[in-house]
């Protein structure tokens, strides 16, 4: 089996744009979901509103596409009501950090048994390009036309913060790395959350000086700094560039988890 | 095993000629009848995955086809017999 075996083939194409990332997410959510060899009937696919969201429409199984912000409410739910579903949510940055914030913090709080894998775009793409809670400083949005001059959201800081088991972040450029995160993601018991960034060339790129797809993505993968980089320089007492962002596995613990499997709990 | 891309889904990112390591992929020059310019492929029968999926008996490689965000990129069985074109590398 491959992953194309997890597509509605019926509905493909998909409606998103041309070289826009979350297909590439998705392909490799997919490939680590086929890697564990569950069977459709027992996985379930959740998301909110959003491009990103629009993924489970796109997938065989059972699956909910619900209120903006609210998936992992919605999440939870399916995951309390029948612990031997395998649940994985797809989330947007907006979805998840802006409108869901709270609901994010909570279920990491919680340690909730689901694999979030976020497309963070850094941008409201479905709506035409406003600003969200991780547009960086300086880029430009419909809702930020001079730049943006907040600080942003760092998703997975802020899950490592609030208690996920396991927390990594990777991009669109690195899939075979993404595919492997979302497999450890999902063979984690407790709460995992994946952080993937994407290019969104319709509402990000364009208002942002990359004029073709494969600009913004050379600048993804020569801004991506490897945590074991990272942690040298800091050892070195070296300056981090204040443009680059920190990729690799952040945090692996066993935090206790919420909505086990009667047969997964440990005594 | 044959490399394809499936003109009714590609769009035209040319993501995939950014992604090969033996730049299989190259940028397209004429519009088909959906006005997309789908990427070429340059002596395909290069592809690590075309080569040896039957030897190892599993997929190889596949970056190309996890970064496609269309789905477009897909192998094909080969018909017995089909001619081979041969590429060597210098
Ligand atoms: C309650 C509610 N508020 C606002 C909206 C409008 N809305 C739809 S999608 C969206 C933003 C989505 O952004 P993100 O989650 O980053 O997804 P993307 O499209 O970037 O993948 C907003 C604000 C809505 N559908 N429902
Ligand atoms: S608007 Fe952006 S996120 Fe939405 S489909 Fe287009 S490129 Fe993708
Ligand atoms: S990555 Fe896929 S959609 Fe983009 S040009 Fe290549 S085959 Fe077409
Ligand atoms: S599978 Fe690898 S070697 Fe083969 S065409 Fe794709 S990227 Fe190139
Ligand atoms: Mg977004």
């Amino acid at each position: 089996m491959s992953f194309e075996d997890w597509f509605r083939q019926d509905r493909l194409p998909h409606i998103y744009c041309a070289g826009c990332g979350n297909g590439t997410i998705i392909n490799c959510t997919l490939a680590a979901v086929d890697a564990m060899g569950w069977a459709k009937e027992d996985t379930v696919f959740v998301s909110g509103i959003g491009c990103s969201s629009r993924a489970p429409g796109y997938i065989v199984t059972d699956s909910l596409h619900t209120t903006h912000g609210r998936a992992l409410a919605f999440a939870t739910g399916v995951k309390m009501a029948n612990p031997k579903l395998h649940v994985v949510v797809f989330t947007g940055d907006g979805d998840l950090a802006a409108i869901g914030g709270n609901h994010f913090i909570h279920a990491c709080r919680r340690n909730i048994d689901l694999t979030v894998v976020c497309m963070n775009n850094q941008i409201y793409g479905m709506t035409g390009g406003q600003g969200s809670p991780t547009t960086p400083r300086g880029c430009i949005s419909t809702t930020t036309p001079y730049g943006s001059t907040e600080p942003a959201f760092d998703l997975s800081e802020l899950a490592i913060a609030a208690g996920a088991n396991y927390v990594a972040r990777w991009t669109s450029y690195h899939v075979k790395e993404l595919e492997r995160a979302v497999k450890t993601g999902l063979e984690t018991p407790g709460f995992s959350f994946i952080e993937a960034l994407v290019q969104c060339p319709t509402n990000f790129g364009r208002r942002n000086k990359f004029r073709q797809v494969a600009d913004q993505i050379e600048y993804i993968k020569a801004h991506a700094l490897l945590k074991a980089k990272r942690d040298r320089l800091l050892e070195q007492g070296e300056r981090i560039p204040e443009d680059m962002y920190v990729v690799g596995e952040l945090m692996r613990r066993s935090r206790p988890a919420m909505g086990l499997a009667p047969t997964e709990v440990k005594p | 095993m044959k490399l394809a891309i499936d003109e009714t889904r590609c769009k035209g990112c040319n993501l995939c000629t950014k992604v090969c390591p033996y730049k299989i992929f190259k940028e397209g020059k004429l519009p088909n009848l959906r006005g997309i310019v789908v990427p070429e492929l340059d002596r395909p029968e290069r592809c690590t995955n075309c080569r040896l999926y039957h030897l190892y008996g599993r997929q190889l490689c596949g970056v190309c086809q996890l970064t496609c965000p269309d789905q477009a990129i897909h192998w094909v069985e080969e018909e017995p017999y089909e001619p081979h074109k041969v590429a060597i590398e210098y």
